[in-house]
């Protein structure tokens, strides 16, 4: 399964609003399109993950991730915050890039793992902060996914 | 209102322990998730499960006596407690459960189990 197969245009947002680190998780999960109950369950789990450590991985990039019985099958985002903003990150830069990932406690198809490597993989490629920050519509950014994701 | 206020606050508790027992049960994988923890995003494996196992016991501590006898008499045998009813179909057991348990929206703010296996489930629409 290739990357760009699991984001669809609405799950990527390219102006997010928020500016503090509960905010920006919210808003990234709304774009989920989950009921208001998923949502706070969701915001929870994340919120929880990431006291145990910030999953911004440095170089502007934040991939918060959990499993959550909130899901049936692997949900994923994308939103940029334009100038970045603190995520607690462990290079402590802002954190313009947010991936986000959920995945139901048990898949059939065990997914959640060679995905969250992938994203990971595809983060940490040198070209990839600066073609982020060049997009100005979301069909890009599943472009750029086409061409620079690991297989 | 908010959502979960309308939702029986046992169970957004039970659905929050779950989720903090997935969290725990993958950082002690050696291969799998706790590998991806520690190699990209540089997590003290050790630190964080013995965190979350803390948080795991105060909020059980924090389940009303009722619901908290119910857990530890599901718990013992089985790792899931709490899990979804997608379609109809427990996903602990696999068995349908009756439309009327799943049927109308104010069923997916009670408390409710499987008749078949015990476990407390939660509607996924
Ligand atoms: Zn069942």
């Amino acid at each position: 399964m290739e990357l760009r197969e699991l984001f669809t245009a609405e799950a990527v947002k390219l102006e997010l609003e928020a500016d503090s680190k509960d905010a920006i998780l919210k808003e990234l999960i709304e774009l989920l399109g989950l009921d208001e109950k998923s949502d706070t369950i969701l915001f929870k789990t994340l919120k929880r993950r990431e006291n145990l450590g910030s999953t911004g991985i440095g170089k502007g990039i934040a991939i918060p991730h959990c499993r959550s019985l909130v899901v049936n099958k692997l949900c994923l985002a994308y939103g940029r915050k334009p100038g970045g903003m603190d995520f607690n990150a462990i290079d402590d830069a802002p954190v313009q890039h947010f991936f986000l990932i959920v995945a139901p406690p048990l898949e059939v198809s065990n997914q959640y793992l060679p995905v969250l490597g992938k994203i990971a993989q595809f983060a940490k490629d040198p070209d990839i902060p600066g073609r982020l920050e060049e997009i100005s519509q979301p069909e890009e950014f599943l472009d750029l996914l086409r061409e620079k994701a690991p297989r | 209102m908010t959502a979960t206020s309308r939702m029986h606050p046992q169970l957004v508790l039970l659905l929050e322990l779950q989720d903090l027992r997935s969290q725990h049960r993958e950082l002690g994988e050696e291969e799998g998730a706790g590998e991806v923890e520690r190699a990209h995003f540089h997590i003290d494996l050790e630190k964080a499960r013995s965190e979350l196992e803390d948080k795991i016991q105060e909020l059980e501590a924090s389940l009303n006596p009722v619901v908290r006898k119910r857990y530890q008499r599901v718990l013992p045998n089985r790792d899931r407690v709490v899990v979804p009813v997608i379609n109809g179909v427990c996903y602990g057991c696999f068995v349908s459960i009756p439309t009327a348990t799943v049927g109308d929206e104010g069923a997916h703010q009670e408390l409710q189990g499987c008749e078949n296996c015990g476990r407390f489930i939660y509607i996924l629409s």
